[in-house]
């Protein structure tokens, strides 16, 4: 069980000491149950983090959002930041650090392994409470959440509620750390991994077509899945014509020629493109944080995108994104037992 | 920007092209495009009349870029780019659109064809409209040869290199050079002994001022390009110093560990230290580290302690080597299909069944059997001995699908050969057909059947096991009579299938050359460029490319030598300038560009990616890496693709 002083404490060590500008974490939100990023420069905040399953962002964002401050600031500051990273930010600052977004030093990564549990779905929370929404959620045991409620205490079995990503966890605890609490975890037998996309693999190819027609036409193309996504920091989104890089030597004619690969209008096929472009720059980088479709508002599937490519990385290259700080990325490694029977 | 003057040139090329596709049409339908002052049609613009008008219309319509719509790039993509610049106007501002192999050749049907060639020319056109004029980028050169191999292909490539006056490295991966032909008897047709005309030129390998030779050697890797290529070879430790060896043979006389031939094929012994055969070049020994009984004085040191010249020395390393070349010729050879691939011949296992190299060192002065056919079991002379062809060859189903070219040829030497040693000999061949194309070869193969009367059976062998009288029972068919045949042989001879020797895979993989779909080295072109490899300035020679006999194979090395001259002839090479560029803006550092570059062109500064033009060779592998549209190949720009994209799109 980890204990939330544990975390107050070395982050308000690492502020008192210096070694850390500000830290990355969680506090209590101002609605219901959820908790809320937050970032904290004093020790004397430190005491406002807390820990517990709904815990759900992904940090590594607000790193990557530090990170281009700084590089538009005048006077950047580029000391060390202090980041609360569960398993799959951790793997998201392991991605990063492989691209060189910025360097080992300039992270302090407070690892906490989710042990035996995870992260909530609000969603399943609140079909499980036909509605009603709970004024706490607490980890119980080992297996379990404790859920407070106007009129007293449920005790629900994680499997229940918990986030599907966590269901298919293949590591709660966070590999890169500087310090971690928990005991470490890896993979906790609630549902095999890949089940999500290999179960939606079993429909055939009319119907899974019919399906993402559905959901693609859905889209409102409100670009709330790359905002949120660690991984969508490129200056210049290709498949956005919104977001062009306009620097003071970008000639007339480099305006003129831009490029748009996908027309800014909603409709299905535009959104196809934009959402498969997404997937296939995410193939061996996405870290399975699932980010992108809990902050969608028509409710797309974006998870199932990407962890089918997660897939085939994984049972074609044995790669994991974020697994191995040393390791060549997936999309610019070449190994001659790689399968290339389509090369020849 | 000025509006582009595009004129468009659409080649007939005879009917090939315009049989499927409407040319006239073609043609006509590219003036709508808003950028094409000028379009004419040709029956072969690539002649000389062709590229004449080409001039004159540029020249006419002061045109600023040109799109022909013919065949590959590939094979005229630098014609009409020369073209281009003969009438004043920069060759970059050329493109190809290739509406033969990518649209006539696969059609039938002429209205469909047609349409695709326009959207494929008119894509084309959207492309040449942003293409700039480029430089090329002048490279100095390194005037120094590699020759990877040294069998017969690679001594004549080096020795027709060196003696121009350009410095050779000749590598090979054995301890002597000579390759297969120095395990072979006699030749076809002219039946002439091996040895006495490749020990000649062995020797002059050996002692030419202009030739490094490094034997026991292998290249590990290649960087670098065209022009200016850095090979790292790694050097294996002989433990025999061959200055100081005297060539008295005492060690091998001490030496207790015995172990197969391989020089011979297994049908004698050597010892762990050995030479390889007397005329070995270089004449050393070498300690076979692997069957040594542990280059230690304690558990042995018998040869050490024999050697009155201190010439063996256990401490020898390895040693990595990194050589400047300019040009590489690999020359790596064939080994034979394996008899262990073939179950329904023996798999190896059955005795008195040997292959055709096994064959030769029996017949061969210098062999197991002093130059008497004996067959392995009994040493008994074998009276009657069977000669089967196509063994691993044709067969798709099971083995490999081509011909191995030599085996008809060599079949009926080995024949021969068997006829001259025992004259009271019965001689049987199974074959499928002839195929004795070549000067003097069917009258060679008519000879062994008249003269030497040689028993030739149309037909395959299905089977063969060993009988309990020592016989090897064959048993097959004779197409021809359609009967079944079974012949109680003494011994049985197998023409086994060619295949690239065991180091070419490495050597493709390390060169970065391509192979065909049988494992051969790919040549860059099968009619215009045989002998270059799809890399440029590695040339190919020998039966690493494809199965050949000896004549073919020492002209392909004088060609492939030849090639390499002319390349290493010019002071400076033209690289071309169509390279990667770094959108700066756009690059994060992120550095998967600098992983994936096969060439090593791209690396790290300040935190952006920079390009080495000399090195990059365009191939758009950091284009297709980069999730950030950060790199971008001059004149293949993302625009272009998106323009071309939307002109298929019919946009």
């Amino acid at each position: 069980m980890v204990k939330v002083e544990d975390i107050q404490q070395c982050a308000a060590g690492l502020l008192e000491k210096g070694q850390v500008k500000s830290v990355l974490g969680f506090r209590r939100g101002t609605a219901g149950a959820m908790a809320e990023p937050c970032t904290i420069t004093e020790a004397a905040e430190a005491g406002t983090l807390v820990w517990d399953p709904t815990c759900l962002n992904n940090l590594a964002l607000y790193l990557v959002k530090d990170r281009k401050q700084q590089a538009a600031s005048k006077t950047p500051d580029i000391r060390p930041i202090g980041i609360v990273a569960k398993g799959c930010d951790s793997r998201a600052v392991a991605v990063l650090l492989q691209e060189n977004y910025f360097k080992r030093e300039e992270v302090f990564v407070i690892g906490v392994s989710c042990e035996g549990t995870g992260v909530i779905d609000p969603k399943k929370v609140a079909t499980l409470l036909k509605g009603r929404s709970p004024s706490r959620v607490e980890f119980d045991g080992a297996d379990g959440f404790k859920l407070t409620l106007r009129g007293g205490e449920m005790q629900v079995p994680a499997r229940e509620i918990l986030a599907d990503r966590c269901l298919e966890c293949r590591a709660a605890s966070p590999a890169l750390n500087d310090v971690v609490f928990g005991e470490p975890s890896g993979e906790r037998g609630y549902a095999t991994p890949f089940h999500a996309a290999k179960e939606a693999l079993g429909a055939s190819e009319t119907e899974r077509w019919a399906a993402w027609e559905h959901h693609f036409d859905r889209c409102l193309r409100c670009f709330a899945c790359r905002s949120v996504c660690p991984m969508c920091y490129c200056p210049e989104c290709v498949v956005d014509s919104t977001s062009f890089v306009i620097e003071p030597q970008t000639s007339a004619e480099e305006k003129a020629n831009r490029i748009k690969w996908c027309e800014r209008s909603p409709n299905t096929s535009e959104s196809a493109v934009y959402h498969l472009t997404r997937a296939i720059h995410l193939a061996g980088r996405c870290v399975d944080c699932g980010e992108c479709e809990r902050v969608c508002p028509v409710n797309i599937p974006l998870r199932l995108l990407n962890t089918m490519l997660e897939m085939e990385a994984f049972e074609m290259f044995h790669y994991q994104a974020g697994h191995d700080l040393s390791q060549a990325s997936l999309l610019s490694s070449f190994r001659d037992e790689d399968p290339n029977s389509f090369i020849r | 920007m000025t509006k582009k003057r595009t004129g468009v040139f659409v080649c007939h090329c005879g009917n090939n092209i315009a049989a499927t596709v409407d040319v006239k049409r073609l043609a006509e339908e590219m003036t709508d495009e808003e950028t094409v002052v000028y379009s004419q049609d040709y029956v072969y613009m690539c002649s000389d009349p062709g590229q004449n008008s080409v001039i004159q219309a540029i020249k006419d319509n002061q045109l600023d870029s040109v799109v022909v719509s013919c065949c590959s790039p590939n094979l005229h993509e630098k014609t009409f780019r020369d073209n281009a610049e003969r009438a004043g106007i920069s060759g970059f501002t050329c493109e190809i659109a290739n509406i033969r192999e990518q649209c006539a050749w696969v059609h039938k049907n002429r209205e469909e064809a047609t349409e695709k060639a326009i959207k494929i020319s008119r894509s084309a056109i959207r492309r040449v409209a942003h293409n700039k004029a480029l430089d090329p980028i002048a490279v100095p050169v390194t005037r120094r040869v590699m020759v990877i191999g040294g069998g017969i292909a690679g001594i004549q490539a080096a020795l027709d290199v060196a003696n121009a006056g350009l410095e050779v490295i000749l590598v090979e991966k054995l301890a002597t050079i000579g390759g297969h032909m120095l395990q072979l008897s006699e030749t076809f047709p002219t039946l002439d002994c091996s040895q006495c005309i490749l020990s000649p030129k062995m020797v002059e390998v050996s002692r030419h001022p202009n030739i490094k030779l490094m034997t026991y050697s292998e290249v590990q890797d290649v960087s670098g390009s065209v022009g200016n290529f850095r090979v790292k070879v790694l050097q294996k430790p002989t433990y025999v110093d061959p200055e100081a060896c005297k060539l008295c043979d005492d060690c091998v006389q001490v030496c207790p560990v015995v172990v197969p031939n391989e020089h011979d094929l297994g049908l004698t012994a050597r010892r762990a230290i050995h030479i390889p055969f007397a005329q070995a070049i270089p004449a050393s020994y070498t300690l076979d580290v692997d069957a040594c009984l542990g280059l230690n004085p304690i558990r042995c040191g018998k040869c050490k302690d024999v050697c009155e010249a201190g010439a063996i020395n256990y401490d020898m390393q390895p040693r990595t080597v990194f050589e400047e070349v300019g040009a590489i010729i690999v020359a790596t050879g064939f080994d034979l299909y394996g008899q262990e691939n073939l179950g329904e011949y023996g798999a190896g296992k059955v005795e008195d069944v040997l292959d055709g190299l096994q064959f030769e060192r029996l017949c061969s002065a210098s062999g197991a059997t002093k130059g008497h056919v004996l067959r392995p079991s009994d040493h008994k002379v074998p009276k009657e001995v069977v000669f089967i062809q196509c063994v691993g060859s044709r067969d798709p189903a099971q083995h490999c699908a081509y011909c191995s070219k030599i085996c008809c040829m060599y079949t009926a030497k080995h024949a021969r050969l068997y006829k001259h040693h025992v004259p009271d000999g019965r001689a049987y061949v199974f074959y499928i057909d002839i195929r004795s194309g070549g000067k003097g070869y069917e009258e060679f193969v008519q000879r062994t059947m008249e003269d030497d009367e040689t028993i030739y059976l149309r037909g395959r062998v299905s089977k063969l096991h060993r009988t309990r009288d020592g016989k090897v029972r064959v048993l097959g068919t004779d197409t021809l009579t359609g009967q079944n045949v079974e012949i109680d042989a003494d011994m049985v001879v197998l023409a086994l299938a060619m295949q690239p020797s065991k180091g070419t895979e490495q050597a493709a993989k390390v060169l970065k050359i391509g192979r065909d779909k049988d494992g051969f080295l790919a040549e860059a072109h099968p009619k215009l460029k045989p002998v270059e490899s799809v890399t440029a300035g590695i040339y190919l020679a020998g039966a690493a490319q494809g199965p050949k006999d000896i004549p073919e194979t020492v002209s392909q090395a004088s060609a492939a030598a030849c090639k390499v001259l002319a390349l290493l002839s010019q002071d400076t090479l033209s690289h071309a300038p169509t390279v990667a560029k770094v959108r700066e803006s756009h690059c994060t550092g992120c550095e998967m560009c600098v992983d994936a570059c096969p060439y090593q062109a791209i690396r790290l500064l300040n935190g952006k990616a920079v390009v080495n033009e000399v090195l990059c060779e365009g191939c758009g592998t950091c284009a297709g890496t980069c999730v950030r549209a950060a790199i971008d190949v001059k004149n293949v720009t993302q625009l272009q693709i998106h323009a071309m994209i939307s002109a298929i799109m019919g946009g």
